[in-house]
C-alpha cells in the first residue's frame, strides 16, 4: 500500500497537490515517513485511513476554509490576510507549528484556535456570539474551515512552539503538571494512557507521549474524525479526553486549555505535523 | 471527593441553571484580575490556571450531587501519585494503603457473587459520570463499569490492555472466600495493594453500588460466565 502510493506521487505532483505547505510532502507521506522510521502500533492502527488519506475529507474543508479565509468579512469589512498569525499580517506558512505563542497584542500566549477568534473579532468586526465565531466543532463551522486551511500550511513542518518569552515557557511548564495531574471520579491524568506505546483503550490503540514520532500524529489536529464524520480541532480532543477521564469541561481558549497544548506541542518538538491529519 | 454526598440539592439546581446560562455566553475568558504567571511555580500555575482563571466550568453540577470544582480538587491519594508520578516512597505507599483499607465497606452478610449476566451488562458498559458538553443522566441508564476500556475478559469481545487480562481469572483463582475478598477489595480500591495504581477506586469513589460490584464479580469469578469459558 505505502508502495502504491510513492507510485502515485508523480501524478500527484503533475496534477497540483491540495497541500498548502511550502513542502513536497502530502499528508499522508508524512505520515508514511513517521511509519517507516519507527515500530508503532499507534501509527498503523487503520489501514484503511491510511488508504483514505489521500482522499481526506478535510482537504476540501481546507479548501472551504480557503475561501473563507481571503474573503472580505465582518462589520469591518477585512479579510483574514489582515491578520498577524505570530510571523506577520497574512503570513501563513508555518505559523501554526510555531503555536500556542505570546502575541504582544494581546499580552497573551494564544493557540491557533484561540488567535482566530482573536481576529474574527477584533479585526473583522464579528462579536464574540456571532455563529461565525461560536461554531467551531463540525464540517460546517465556518471557523474549522478557516482553522484547517491554516493549519494546512504547516504540513509536513517540524513542531516547534516558541518559548522566547516567559509567558510561554509558564504555561508549557504548567501544561506539564496539567498532563500528570490526577483528578476526577476516575483518577485519571493524560498519563495514565499516553505513557507507553501498544495499550489499547477497548481495541483502539492510543498514542505515547514519550515517542515523538507517535505524539506528532496524535497532536496533528485539525484532523477529519472517521467516526465522527467531522474535522475536529485541538481543543474538541482535549475537551473528549476530560470528558472521558470523568473530570470537568475545559474551557476552549482558557490560559489552562492553552498550558496543556503548550506542553503537548512542546513534547512532539522536532517532529513533522500532519495537517490535516485523518483519525478514527 | 466523592465522599462529599451534599445535601444542597436545590441549591444545585439552582447553580445548575446559573451554570447553563453563564455557560453558553462565550467560550473564551477575558483578562479579569490576571496574576502575573512568571511568578509562580509550574505546579502553583496549573492550580491558579484550574481554579482561579476559569480553565474549567467549576460551577457544572455533577451526578454525586458535588460540583465540578470537587472532582478538579486533588485527595490526598491523587496528589501523592501526581507528584511521585506514580512512584510513592515506602512511607507515602504505607499511608495510601491505609487509607484505601480504610475506605472500603463490606456488605452485609459476607462477599457473594450477584448475576454474571447482569455483570457482563455493567461490565462492557462506559456509560456514567461523564460531565461537560454532555452530561450522563443516571435516571435513564445504570452506570456501568467501565472494565472493558482496559481489561481484556471473555474473548467474544476485545476489551483494553491498560489493565491486566481477566480472561479465565475465574478459572485459575477458583471461586472462594479469600479469591473473591480480594477481587471485591481490588473493584472498591484498588490501592490497598497497589499504591497508585491506575485503576479507579470504583468502590470508595461511589461509582458503583455494592449490588453492581457483586454482579461484576460474577462475571469474573463464576464458574459459568463466559470470563472462565
Amino acid at each position: 500500500m505505502i508502495k502504491k502510493a510513492l507510485l502515485a506521487l508523480p501524478v500527484a505532483l503533475i496534477l497540483g497537490s491540495t497541500a498548502y505547505a511550502d513542502s513536497s510532502k502530502a499528508p499522508e507521506e508524512v505520515l508514511e515517513g513517521l511509519i517507516n522510521s519507527v515500530d508503532s502500533m499507534y501509527l498503523t492502527q487503520s489501514e484503511q485511513n491510511l488508504m483514505m488519506m489521500a482522499d481526506n475529507p478535510a482537504l476540501w474543508i481546507a479548501e472551504d476554509g480557503k475561501a473563507l479565509f481571503h474573503a472580505v468579512r465582518g462589520p469591518n469589512n477585512v479579510s483574514m490576510a489582515a491578520c498577524d498569525f505570530g510571523k506577520g499580517p497574512g503570513v501563513l506558512e508555518g505559523a501554526y507549528v510555531e503555536m500556542p505563542r505570546y502575541f504582544a497584542d494581546t499580552g497573551k500566549v494564544m493557540d491557533l484556535e484561540t488567535r482566530i477568534v482573536h481576529c474574527m473579532t477584533s479585526v473583522q468586526g464579528f462579536a464574540s456570539d456571532d455563529p461565525a465565531v461560536r461554531a467551531r466543532h463540525n464540517n460546517e463551522s465556518e471557523h474549522m474551515q478557516i482553522q484547517t486551511y491554516i493549519a494546512s500550511h504547516s504540513n509536513g513542518m517540524p513542531w516547534a512552539p516558541r518559548m522566547d518569552h516567559p509567558m510561554e515557557k509558564a504555561l508549557r511548564d504548567a501544561g506539564e503538571e496539567m498532563f500528570f495531574r490526577r483528578a476526577g471520579s476516575l483518577d485519571m491524568s493524560c498519563q495514565t494512557c499516553h505513557s507507553e506505546s501498544g495499550k489499547r483503550i477497548r481495541a483502539s490503540v492510543l498514542p505515547n507521549a514519550n515517542v515523538p514520532q507517535e505524539w506528532t500524529k496524535a497532536i496533528s489536529w485539525p484532523a477529519f474524525r472517521v467516526g465522527h464524520q467531522n474535522v475536529r480541532s485541538t481543543q474538541h480532543r482535549v475537551r473528549g479526553c476530560y470528558w472521558q477521564m470523568r473530570q470537568g469541561q475545559v474551557v476552549a481558549g482558557s490560559d489552562a486549555s492553552i498550558a496543556l497544548i503548550s506542553y503537548w506541542t512542546d513534547v512532539a518538538r522536532g517532529q513533522p505535523a500532519i495537517l490535516p491529519d485523518m483519525k478514527r | 471527593m466523592m465522599k462529599m454526598k451534599t445535601p444542597f440539592a436545590a441549591g444545585l439546581a439552582a447553580l445548575a441553571t446559573l451554570a447553563i446560562a453563564v455557560g453558553c455566553a462565550g467560550t473564551d475568558v477575558g483578562d479579569s484580575g490576571k496574576a502575573d504567571y512568571t511568578k509562580m511555580s509550574s505546579k502553583e500555575l496549573a492550580e491558579h490556571l484550574i481554579f482561579d482563571q476559569n480553565g474549567f466550568r467549576l460551577d457544572t453540577p455533577t451526578q454525586e450531587g458535588t460540583t465540578v470544582r470537587e472532582r478538579q480538587t486533588q485527595d490526598e491519594m491523587q496528589k501523592i501519585c501526581t507528584e511521585t508520578r506514580n512512584q510513592p516512597s515506602p512511607q507515602q505507599a504505607g499511608q495510601i494503603i491505609s487509607d484505601a483499607r480504610a475506605s472500603i465497606t463490606y456488605p452485609d452478610g459476607g462477599i457473594q457473587l450477584g448475576d454474571w449476566r447482569k455483570g457482563r451488562e455493567l461490565a462492557w458498559s462506559g456509560f456514567g459520570f461523564r460531565v461537560g458538553h454532555n452530561n450522563d443522566d443516571h435516571s435513564n441508564r445504570e452506570v456501568g463499569g467501565n472494565c472493558y476500556n482496559c481489561h481484556a475478559m471473555a474473548t467474544d469481545r476485545q476489551g483494553g490492555n491498560l489493565g491486566p487480562s481477566l480472561t479465565g481469572y475465574g478459572k485459575s483463582r477458583g471461586n472462594n472466600e479469600a479469591t473473591r475478598r480480594f477481587v471485591y477489595e481490588i473493584i472498591y480500591n484498588a490501592h490497598a495493594y497497589f499504591p497508585c495504581t491506575n485503576m479507579p477506586r470504583m468502590g470508595a469513589n461511589g461509582l458503583l453500588s455494592q449490588q453492581a460490584i457483586a454482579d461484576i464479580m460474577a462475571y469474573v469469578l463464576d464458574p459459568a460466565s463466559p470470563v472462565n469459558k
